[in-house]
This record gives C-alpha cells, structure tokens and sequence, in this order.
C-alpha cells in the first residue's frame, strides 16, 4: 500500500476527531474490572467530589469577600445579615450531630437538592456579573467557573450515589429530583434576588454541601477515627 | 478597670472577638457585647461589657436575648450564663445551629432598654485553637556552617473534629530572631508541617503557629513559641582542601592551554596574524591576444600608468629601456631580431624581445601611451607576425623591437599602413628629431640620418595624424605616435630619423624622471618628446646607438664607433661598464644587474 507519512497523519488526525471519546479529560472510570483499569472505588470517588466541593466553596469565598470588600464597607449592613435563601425551605441539617444523625439516603438527598436548586440561579449570577461593569472580568470568570463546578458536583454526587445504590449501602427511597425542585431565587418581597444576596446565600450553602459530604463519607465508608 | 481587668483576661484566655473591631472592650460606651467566638464550630459564647454604666455591673442586670431568624421564633434568653466566667453567654450544641443567622441583643431587664444588638451566623465566627506540640528539627546545615534549615512540626488542636473532616484547617508559620519586633510570616500550609530555610547559625529563632478554617478568614491564636538554635561550628578543614583543588586546577589549566598553544602554533599564527596576501600579477594571457580581445591587455597596459612614477624616480635611465632576454617563450622570435638586426646571436644570450608581462623595465624613451584596441591589432602576429622593428613596443608579445635596423621587411610596414588608426609607433625604428615648430603648432621633423626603409616612408606617408589624447601624469609617446602626430607637418625628407622634438610649450616634464605631458589637443600639436634640457640636443641625430656599456651610475654609455649620437635619454657622462657586445635594445632591469659592478 505505502502510505506515506503524512497521508497517515492526517488519518489519524481524522479518526481522533471523529470519535467522541477521543479527546483527553481525566481517568475515566472503567466499566469492566479489567485489569489495566483502575477502577476507583467508593472512597475515591467520594474524595474527588469533597475536594470539588470544597474549592467550589472556596470560590464562592473569595467572591463574597470581593463583593464585600468593594461594595458593602459598612458595618451596620453586616449586622443586619439576616438573608432568605431560596434553599431556605430545604430542611436541612444544621449541626454536626443533626447531620450525623440524619438518614444516608435523606442526607445525599438534601445535597442533591441544593445543588439543583442553584443550577440556575447561578448562570443569573454569572450573567449578571459579566454585565456589570463594576465586577472585573476576573470575578465574572469566577462566578462562570463557580456554575460550572456547582453542575459538575451534582453529576458527580450522583454517580457517588448510584454507586452506593448498586452496593447497596443506599435504599431505593432517594427519589429523583424533578424539575420543580428547580425554583427561582426570590427574596422576601418577591423581588430577585441581589448578587450579593446570592453570593452571600451560596457561600453558605457550599459550605453545608461540603460538610454534608464529608460526613456522608465518613458514615459510608468506614475510616480511622470517623 | 476591674472590668478592664477581666476583660483582658476574658481576651487572652477565651479569645477574644475578632470580629468586633475592638479587642478590649470600649469603656466609654455603654453597655455592649465585645465578641462571640467559636471554637470547633459545635459551640459559641458571647461576651459583653457594662461600659461606663458602672451600676450595670451587678450579674444579672443585663440580660441576652437571642434569636434564631430561621424559625423566626421569639427572643429566648441567654441558655447558659458561665457562672466561672463574667459576662459571658455559652451556648451549646443543642442550641448551636451551624449555617443559622443569630441575632443577640443586650437588655437591662429593669430598664427594658436594648442596649446592644448583633447579629452573625455561626461559622463566621469560628476562631480555631492553636495547634499543639509544635517542634522542630535540624534538616541541614550549610558547608560554611551559617546556616541551617529546620523542618517545623504540629498538631491540629484537639477540638477540631478534622478527622471527619467537620473542621479544614490551614496554618501559618511565624519566626523570628529572638525578641526582635518583626515577625516572618510564610504562606499558609494545609498540612502539619513546615520547612524554614535560611536560618542563621548562631542565633536564637522563635517559631509559632496559628490555624484557621479554610475559606474563611477568622485566624485563631498563636500557639506557644518554640526556641531555636543551632550552634556555629567552625569548620577550618572544609577551606583547606578547596584552596588547594583551586591552585591545582588553575596549575592544570596553565599547563594544558600552554600545550595548546605550543601544538597549535601555526594555526593560532595563522588567526592572530594572518599573512598579507602576496600581490598577483596578472599576465597576458596569449590566447586572449590570439583571439583578439584586447580588454585584458588594455587594462593591463593602464595598469602600468601605476608603476611608471616610483621606477621612474628610482631609476630615471631603466624607464627608456627594456631589455628582456631571459624570456624562453619569446626564444623563438628571437630569430627574428637576430635577423633584423642583422646580428649573431653566438654567445649572446640576450634575446631581444618583447617582455609580454608588465613587470619588466620600462619600455624605451618613450613610454608607449594606452594603445588603442586596433592599434594593438597591428601588433598581432596574424598581421605581420613580427610585429615590430621599433624598440619602443613595450607591450606587444609578439613584437620585436626594431633596434634602428632599417631592414624591417615590408610585410611588417603593410598592416600599420593599412590601418592608419594604428599608431604607427608601433612599427616605429627609429626617432625623429624634431628640429623647428610651425606656428600653427606642428613640429617640424629634421632630416633624418639613418637608412630609412622604404617601409617607413610608406608609413610616414600613410599614417595620418592620429588626434588621440595622451595622459599628462607620465604617458609617454611613442616616437610612431609622434610621427603620426606629426603628419600633417609637412614631412622633411628624411623624417624618420632622429627625433621629433615638440614645441617647448607642450614639454612639461624632463627627460630624466621621465613625465612626459602631451597635449591633448586635436590639433596637430602633437607629443611632446622628451626634451631633456640637461641633455643637448644633437644635432640631426642619425639613429640609435648601440649601447655599449653601463656605468656604475647606471647610465648607458654608447657606442663610439657608431659615431652617433645617443638618442635615447641617458647620461653620456657616466662611465658604463664594459659590456659584452649586444644588439641594440633594451636592458631589463634584471640584465641591468648583471651589468653593474
């Protein structure tokens, strides 16, 4: 045949494009135990989405700070802090113990529950941000890459659980979250919510979300000390 | 100040707020609250001052009230006021709610008068315990023996539930030099220990460190400062031995870049003094002439306008003759002259030839100017083969120098006859003198002595008056171009012989240093021949003379029994060393050595 070499670049060229799983992203978690796959177990995949969570947590931070920093300098308005999310009627735990206590199942189901809920509010966030010309483009590009993380955790919150329902650590009563759990930020009065409430209520709610998961973990998979 | 007294206590012992602007509370304010804290995020206090109230100050008086905006429930008292501790409100777990607004209010019951108000949720309040069972140790010493590096060592406080990982901690480093004002601050490590670089030996260093949760910004205190040090221990042996590799190896080094030099002489000459290139000398080349381009000849004849000045200063009588008898490549022609000469050649190894190079002696009296193309042409044996009888071709290769012997065969007039651009210098044998000026500026030739042949009657009939210019920095004439130029004037009967002298007036140079100036008119002023004032001008000269012998002074000294005159520019005064007896012609400067004593 004699293929020359470039003939043979440009079809591997081809091929790799063509095939959808062809572009490099992190270790794909294999299907089958074969043997040159590293197939992550439970702790793993737990670790990962801890450690995403918390630098979505982090982000939200920093954001907050900036937003605080700039914006808001007095200090009668951090007393008056009193804020209603919009998560706020999603009961969850608000201890250590509580959280300890509550059920597998109900406690992965609140974290879904909050991560669903700022799918959108996020993307406002974030559009918002990016027209404002008071942020810089540096806080718009975090407050993109925080929806990005906050969508990216909920896939990988629910991986983490469909893996314990096929292990059956977790009982068939977490029910999938449907599209009404989905509800728009809306203040007291009605009105949308301000950037900086939003920020102000996704920081916390990163941060329960973290701590949710940690916990999750140290009931699931059994460790020193936990 | 006894309030100030247990505040300060409050402060250093349960950590004092910071998130209240003032670490101590302000006495000049009333009532207030100066902070609430907490530890492990599972439990917090608050604390307040009764300020300048000082009738407050009675527990109990004021009062907490809290409420939770979750609920949205009432005001509910302080759960537990720390009987241990003044002022002080604790709420435990149970009342701990994690990610909850609280807002607390500091009431005189009596009065019911709110004095103070705050609200904050829990984990915005969350200042950890420091670490415990910070440590060190030495990881190196540097080679000098100044200084040293330690890794630090810790342990997260014992109320942080870091296991679960309920609490993330983050710790920074602090050092100083003992009880200096200025503390070092590194950046924030996740883990339990830490490196320190640097350290100077000999002195004693303070090291501490604080933790807070991560993503938040509430450091808690500093723990306990450890003392660091680490004796200087001299190390004299260590400079021994380097000073001793350095002189080695600059002692190798010396050695190994003589070898190199020494090895490399000649090329290192050739780089640092590159030899100056010898000067090349171009010849003629034969086959050029052959074919008929001239232009290698042309630029090499304009060329020579270089040499003339300098060897004519040095040797003003070499310039009037050339002389080329060591030439093997003209051995054949030599027959030629012998034959126009009329002269044996026995024992004579002088051949009487052309020099074709440029670098032979000057050519004749009369230093030949740039020749034309065609008039170089005459000289091509293809016209006449010999070229020449006249002794002033200088240039040609295949001329033969005419010494005066008026036996030139026709066939060598006929080609200069038939092209009367060329110059008839060329086939020139014999001077001409010139012996009185027209007032129009011709020259008018006197009779000339020697046998002309019928050739160069011919010529001298023929040729016509060639209007060329001549260069004034040492051109010559020859005798043919100044016969040429001298056409128009009406002939004397005998004008080939002796000289065609020039109006004074076109004589610029002498004789002697050989700088001729022509005129460049187009009239027919013609050359100007060498004057030569220092010189008499004879009397109708009758031709050459055969030069006998070459004085010590390097002049020529003539041939008596030709009873002529010596027509070629010389010293006649000078005693020329007996020659042995030669044809008439040229002496290079090479033969002209062999010729002085």
């Amino acid at each position: 045949m004699g293929l020359s070499v470039p003939a043979v670049a440009v079809l591997l060229v081809v091929l790799l494009c063509l095939d959808p799983h062809g572009r490099v992203g992190s270790a794909p978690i294999c299907a089958h135990g074969s043997s040159g796959c590293h197939v992550p177990s439970l702790a793993d995949l737990f670790d990962r989405v801890i450690q995403h969570s918390a630098r979505m947590h982090s982000l939200s931070n920093d954001l907050h700070s900036e937003f605080e920093q700039y914006f808001l300098p007095s200090k009668n308005h951090i007393r008056k802090i009193y804020r209603k999310c919009h998560t706020s009627n999603i009961l969850t735990p608000n201890g250590k113990e509580n959280a300890q206590k509550l059920a597998r199942e109900e406690l992965t189901e609140v974290i879904l529950k909050l991560l669903m809920a700022w799918r959108d509010p996020l993307f406002q966030l974030h559009q918002s941000m990016a027209h404002q010309q008071d942020f810089n483009s540096f806080s718009s590009n975090k407050a993109l890459e925080m929806g990005d993380m906050a969508h990216e955790l909920r896939k990988g919150v629910e991986k983490v659980a469909e893996k314990m329902r096929v292990l059956g650590m977790l009982g068939n009563s977490v029910t999938g979250l449907s599209a009404a759990e989905a509800m728009l930020p809306l203040s007291d009065s009605g009105e949308a919510m301000s950037d900086y409430e939003l920020l102000y209520c996704f920081r916390r709610d990163s941060n329960k979300v973290q701590n949710y998961l940690k916990i999750l973990k140290c009931r699931i998979v059994p460790e020193h000390d936990c | 100040v006894i309030q100030r007294t247990i505040i300060s206590k409050v402060c250093v012992y349960v950590l004092c707020p910071v998130q209240f602007s003032l670490p101590v509370s302000d006495p000049s304010r009333g009532p207030h609250f100066t902070g609430c804290r907490s530890r492990e995020q599972e439990t917090f206090r608050c604390w307040w001052s009764a300020g300048i109230f000082q009738n407050l100050t009675e527990p109990g008086t004021l009062r907490v009230f809290y409420q939770t905006k979750n609920a949205l429930s009432e005001w509910q008292e302080c759960p537990d006021y720390t009987h241990t501790v003044k002022n002080e409100c604790y709420f435990n777990k149970t009342f701990t709610h994690i990610w909850t607004s609280y807002c607390i209010q500091l009431r005189s019951v009596r009065e019911n008068i709110t004095y103070d108000e705050t609200c904050f949720t829990v984990e915005n309040i969350v200042h950890p315990d420091p670490p415990i069972g910070l440590n060190w140790t030495l990881l190196n010493v540097s080679h000098s023996g100044l200084h040293f590096d330690i890794l630090v060592r810790w342990a997260p406080p014992p109320s942080a539930d870091v296991q679960m990982g309920w609490m993330s901690l983050m710790y920074q480093v602090q050092y100083r030099v003992r009880n200096a004002s200025h503390w070092e601050m590194l950046d924030l490590e996740s883990g339990t220990q830490q490196s320190i670089y640097g350290l100077h030996t000999d002195k004693e260093y303070e090291v501490r460190v604080r933790c807070k949760m991560s993503a938040f910004n509430n450091f808690g205190e500093f723990s306990d400062s450890i003392l660091v040090h680490v004796a200087q221990i001299p190390s004299k042996e260590s400079t021994f031995p380097t000073t001793l590799v350095l002189i080695f190896g600059v002692i190798g080094l010396v050695i190994l870049l003589v070898l190199l030099i020494f090895s490399q002489q000649q090329r290192l000459m050739v780089i640092f003094l590159p030899p100056i290139p010898a000067p090349k000398i171009k010849g003629i080349d034969p086959e050029l002439l052959k074919n008929g381009k001239l232009d290698q000849l042309n630029s090499l004849l304009s060329s020579q306008d270089m040499y003339k000045p300098d060897f004519y200063h040095e040797d003003p009588w070499v310039e009037f003759i050339q002389l080329d008898l060591d030439d093997p490549a003209e051995k054949n022609e030599s027959s030629d002259t012998q034959h126009l000469l009329g002269l044996s050649r026995s024992g004579s190894s002088h051949v009487l030839h052309f020099k074709s190079d440029d670098d032979s002696g000057r050519a004749s009296c009369y230093d030949p100017e740039i020749p034309n193309p065609e008039d170089l042409a005459a000289l091509l044996p293809g016209h006449s083969g010999r070229g020449d009888n006249h002794p002033l071709v200088s240039r040609s290769s295949s001329s033969i120098p005419d010494l005066g012997v008026q036996q030139t065969s026709e066939v060598e007039e006929t080609p200069i006859q038939t092209q009367p651009a060329v110059p008839s210098w060329v086939n020139m044998d014999f001077y001409a003198q010139v012996s009185d000026f027209t007032p129009a500026g011709g020259v008018v030739l006197s009779p000339g002595q020697l046998n002309s042949s019928p050739e160069k009657k011919k010529e001298e009939e023929n040729e016509k008056k060639i209007p060329f210019q001549l260069v004034s920095d040492g051109a010559y004439t020859s005798e043919n171009t100044a016969r040429q130029l001298s056409a128009d004037v009406p002939p004397s009967p005998g004008p080939e012989q002796g000289y065609q002298t020039f109006p004074t007036q076109a004589v610029e140079g002498n004789l002697w240093n050989g700088e001729y100036l022509v005129s460049t008119s187009d009239s027919q002023i013609p050359y100007l021949l060498p004057e030569a004032p220092p010189v008499p001008i004879l009397p109708p000269v009758s031709g050459y003379t055969v030069v006998q012998e070459v004085d010590a002074q390097h002049s020529l000294l003539l041939n008596p029994p030709s009873s002529q005159p010596a027509i070629c520019p010389h010293s006649p005064n000078k005693h020329l060393p007996a020659m042995p007896t030669m044809p008439m012609g040229y002496l290079t400067p090479d033969l002209l050595g062999n010729l002085t004593p």
